[in-house]
């Protein structure tokens, strides 16, 4: 074995441009896969153990209290198939109003909008157990647990001890902080507690022995309400729209990523095969030197995997170290937002032990095939082979090309990849991998990009927008100015082109726990102004009218035209969902300013509002209008407009970190294949160099012979990344609850289209370029005499 | 001849030219010169320097010092296209291993000196079935290299040396790799070319193909010209 590991060693060294092309393609691919294979583990593993862990509620239904009795909902519960029940627990909704107040100490401000209190003695019983994660459980009325993720505090002020105060109900400390992955309340207090806070619903948790899909819990539920009086259920949640929720993010980033791991993957292969065949053939006299020496044909395999195993484990461990590493935020970032918290995702183990087992293993098979031919050359043939291919092959091709109008260097170089069939598919394929790569990327970059929005094309963008001074937050002030005033201020302002108001407010959904984001728009624009784009529909103009994002239908199983109430503050507006866009999340609404006005009093409804959009006239300097602005309010927070928001970072960031990975990774492809070529023509590329081709002719040669592969490449690639583009946006958009309309596929223009065919070509130049400078400066006296 | 009438006809002139390959010396301080028409013969024992003589000739390498003229070019003045250009012009090269692309037939591997001076493809093939015929292989033109004797792809190698009309021939072991028929056909070929005017240049081992072809020899030793004899050819 020792001889083996000698004459690999030795192999390794003398190629180490090759061990390096490889050992980067397996690390880049790697990194990739563990990515990818980890957010799809953390999108479901994490949330299932901790909600078996917690036996969360798989069916939450609301009743209202004043259409049924608690009697009567636990006769209905004693149904066949129902495991167990919690409850019925009495629950109220109270709203947190806005605060501008600068924050008092040991007084608790909770985001504003709606809190569902529910009364329960014990945070445990058979479903939902509550996690108490700090504090302890209330044990007497005046005392209240909040609801917030695991760790997490919303406020400076938020902690234990603190005072919770909210119209509607007496002053209550806070005794705790616990989450409850069933998402069933924002708070929790003593039954006796909510008596007294006027409970008009009752909350039944239930779960199943049959709840695995979507039809099977709402089987369940029509079950446990088939024998109630009609009216009584005002709403439900299922478990598998809060895991929706909490992993729909992580979900979306999982086909792309898993595209361009497989892309990676195939990559590694293609250059794997292609340069071991490529050390096999110009290693024919190596192998024949080795039998000779008495290595067996097994052993001689044994040399050329062993070659291979170098990189493939070098690549594949770093990969897999480096792919810990960039895992991290990239499932921090999917697991973040409004459901933040309740999942810690980790990478987990099997994901890195696979990718460390499994891609060398996988570099070592694609070396075997062409390793088994080295297996079954005699020594004598091994030999006695020349380096150059036998003649037959691509003959006719050449034939022609030398008899065409092409200069003489560049016909040459057209038929060089007819010399070798096998090497010219393999490297051809690694283009096509590339120029695919590259297309998707442009494919996913121009969809992402008309999804969130061109501001050159929309008619009123924004340019800059202002943030009211939030006193809870350290070196931010009250604003001295009333709403109003601040938005008359920016308006006369020179330069101004109009203004928007913006009020963000959790409102309550009728029948649900959990709150919706509503954004409230106040001025004239706000539509044509909005940074994302209309689907479906249009834009809400009336007090009862809506727009929601493809999330929040499917979420809830809507569509357009659909209606729906919002709660504020004790009151119910209805509201007619006409428009659908592109980027509003699962509990996200954008209503115009009357919808709010209906709600709640217009002095309550300018206290949400928290940030102006200003868009300005032609030539406007944003900066002397940010300072002017800011001199006028000192509490304004001025932010110009410009930053891609998450998504668009993330997908096109990420696309195009991989795409210039792969592209790069394809170009080393090709680097390799013009460096066995010039390794294997040296007597001929002499030859020609004797006969007064100039190094200028010998560069061009070669890099023609990739340019060609690359154009071919090129036109492959194309349809086929297209074709990939239309699978996997839709693919990331479905898993986000997204429908997309045919325009965000049809992100093709004459002028994307061209880019990405001449990027084979690119990938092909550039690949070839230095190793053919290199055998153009080739040292030619030497070579001429060696036979 | 006048010492003026000599200085115009120097096809090849070497002045002190030395050579160093680390710290081993190839060529050391040799001065030559061949007139046009001339058939030189350069023999010496391996490693003598016979080659880098030919290599520096050629343009295929530059010497450590000295000079090297050819046809009235200072080599050392030219770059490496330069150099490229001026071997498509004026030299033409015979391998001891014939150094053909095996890809081609042997028609189109004598086209391709043709080709890369920017000659049709049309006229050069015409040209090379010319220099075919005349070296009696046309009815090879279209065997591949492989299929080819040993005799007969030294002649395409000859054919494809002679393409481009070169000032100089240049011959490394022209009969190294042939057996001794094919030789006696090459040395033939090499014969009738220099009494056609075709100056040229061998690099040997082989006495009998320097007695038969050559008009002076050229004997070297350790990187030296250590004896200059003129010829009387053989029959």
């Amino acid at each position: 074995m020792s001889a083996v590991w000698r004459a690999s060693r030795a192999a390794v060294r003398r190629r180490r441009l090759q061990t390096f092309v490889i050992g980067l393609v397996v690390l880049t691919s790697t990194v990739t896969l563990v990515v990818a294979l980890g957010l799809m583990a953390a999108a479901s593993a994490p949330f299932d153990d901790a909600f078996a862990q917690q036996r969360g509620s798989q069916l939450t239904v609301t009743y209202d209290a004043s259409k049924v009795t608690d009697a009567q909902l636990t006769q209905a519960a004693h149904q066949p198939g129902v495991t167990d029940v919690a409850g019925p627990f009495a629950e109220t909704v109270l709203t947190a109003p806005p605060n501008n107040m600068a924050p008092v100490p040991g007084v608790d401000n909770p985001p504003l909008g709606p809190i569902a209190f529910v009364g329960r003695a014990d945070p445990g019983g058979p479903v939902d157990r509550v996690d108490v994660w700090s504090g302890r459980w209330v044990q007497r009325p005046g005392e209240v647990v909040v609801m917030r993720p695991p760790g997490e505090t919303f406020a400076r002020y938020e902690e234990v001890g603190s005072r919770l105060v909210l119209p509607g109900a007496p002053p209550l400390v806070i005794v705790g902080f616990a989450s409850s992955l069933s998402q069933t309340a924002g708070a929790w207090v003593t039954p006796d507690q909510l008596a007294a806070m006027h409970p008009t619903t009752s909350q039944v948790l239930y779960r199943f022995a049959h709840a695995g899909s979507d039809t099977q819990v709402k089987a369940d539920l029509a079950a446990v309400t088939a024998g109630l009086p009609q009216g009584s259920v005002l709403g439900s949640l299922e478990y598998l729209t809060v895991k929706w929720d909490l992993t729909n993010t992580a979900n979306a980033y999982v086909p792309f990523l898993m595209a361009f791991g497989i892309l990676g993957l195939l990559v590694a292969v293609l250059i794997t095969a292609n340069v071991v065949s490529g050390a096999v053939v110009s290693g024919y006299r190596h192998i024949g030197v080795l039998k000779a020496l008495g290595f067996t044909p097994n052993q001689v395999v044994a040399v050329y995997l062993l070659m291979m195993l170098v990189p493939g484990v070098v690549g594949g461990t770093l990969g897999t170290l480096l792919g810990g590493v960039a895992a991290k935020p990239l499932l921090q970032m999917s697991f973040s937002g409004f459901n933040s918290g309740y999942i810690r995702p980790t990478l987990s183990p099997w994901v890195q032990l696979a990718t460390l087992v499994g891609m060398p293993a996988l570099v070592l098979l694609a070396a075997l095939l062409p390793a088994l031919r080295a297996h079954g050359l005699s020594a004598a043939r091994a030999i006695s082979a020349g380096s150059a291919p036998t003649a037959g092959r691509g003959l006719r091709v050449q034939r022609r090309l030398s008899g065409s109008r092409l200069p003489r260097s560049v016909s040459l170089g057209l038929g060089l990849p007819f010399a070798r069939p096998w090497r010219t598919g393999l490297t051809m394929m690694s283009i096509v991998m590339g120029v695919l790569t590259v297309t998707l990327t442009t494919g996913l970059t121009n969809s992402v990009n008309v999804m969130m929005g061109s501001r050159d094309s929309s008619n009123w963008r924004v340019d800059s927008t202002f943030y009211v001074g939030d006193p809870s937050v350290p070196g931010q002030v009250s604003p001295e100015l009333t709403d109003p005033q601040i938005e008359g201020m920016l308006r006369s302002l020179p330069g101004n082109g109009s203004v928007i108001a913006a009020a963000p407010v959790l409102v309550g959904l009728s029948g649900e726990n959990q709150n919706v984001h509503a954004w409230f728009f106040r001025g004239s624009g706000w539509t044509a102004g909005s940074p994302v784009q209309l689907f479906k529909g249009r834009w809400a103009h009336g007090p009862d009218e809506a727009v929601v994002g493809s999330a929040f239908l499917h979420k809830r199983g809507l569509k357009l035209g659909s209606r729906v109430t919002v709660g504020l503050d004790g009151h119910q507006q209805a509201v007619t969902l006409v428009g659908e866009d592109g980027s509003g999340g699962p509990d996200e609404l954008e209503a115009p300013w009357s919808t709010l006005t209906a709600l709640v009093p217009e002095a309550t409804a300018a206290g949400y509002v928290n940030q102006y959009w200003v868009h300005l006239a032609h030539g406007t300097d944003v900066n002397t209008y940010d300072a002017a602005a800011k001199a006028a309010e000192p509490s304004l927070q001025p932010s110009p407009a410009g930053g891609p928001n998450n998504i668009q970072v993330t997908v096109i960031g990420t696309a195009t970190l991989l795409s210039i990975l792969l592209g790069t990774v394809a170009a080393l492809g090709v680097f390799n294949t013009v460096v066995l070529n010039a390794r294997e023509r040296r007597r001929d590329l002499g030859m020609l160099k004797s006969i007064g081709m100039t190094p200028r002719q010998v560069t061009a040669m070669m890099v023609t012979s990739m340019a060609a592969l690359g154009a071919v490449g090129g036109l492959i690639g194309v349809p086929l990344g297209i074709a990939a583009h239309r699978v996997i946006l839709p693919a990331m958009t479905n898993a986000v609850g997204l429908e997309l309309p045919p325009s965000m596929l049809d992100v093709w223009h004459p002028g994307a289209l061209t880019v990405v065919v001449l990027s084979g070509l690119a990938i092909a130049v550039l690949g070839a370029l230095l190793p053919a400078r290199s055998a153009a400066r080739m040292t030619i006296a030497q070579v001429l005499r060696s036979e | 001849m006048t010492s003026a009438e000599s200085t115009e006809n120097v096809v090849v002139r070497l002045d002190g030219v030395r050579k160093e390959y680390g710290e081993s010396v190839a060529l050391d301080g040799v001065s030559l010169e061949i007139q046009a028409g001339e058939a030189v013969a350069v023999m010496g024992p391996s490693g003598c320097g016979k080659s880098t003589l030919l290599n520096m000739i050629a343009g295929l390498d530059r010497p450590t010092a000295g000079s090297v003229t050819v046809h009235g070019e200072d080599l050392g003045t030219l770059n490496e296209t330069g150099l490229a250009l001026f071997r498509r012009r004026r030299i033409g090269m015979i391998f001891q291993f014939f150094n053909l692309i095996d890809d081609l037939p042997a028609l189109d591997n004598v086209a391709l000196a043709g080709q890369l001076t920017g000659t049709p493809a049309g006229q050069a093939r015409r040209r090379a079935l010319e220099l075919l015929d005349e070296l009696g292989i046309a009815q090879r033109r279209n065997a591949y290299p492989a299929v080819l004797s040993g005799g007969e792809r030294q002649r395409v190698a000859v054919a494809r040396a002679l393409m481009n009309r070169p000032a100089l021939l240049l011959a490394d072991e022209p009969t190294g790799a042939l057996d001794s028929h094919s030789g006696e056909q090459v040395m033939d070929l090499l014969i009738d070319l220099n009494q056609m005017g075709q100056t040229l240049l061998m690099v040997t081992h082989d006495k009998r193909l320097a007695t038969r072809c050559a008009s002076r020899l050229v004997e070297f030793t350790d990187g030296r010209v250590a004896r200059e004899t003129a010829l009387e050819r053989s029959a």
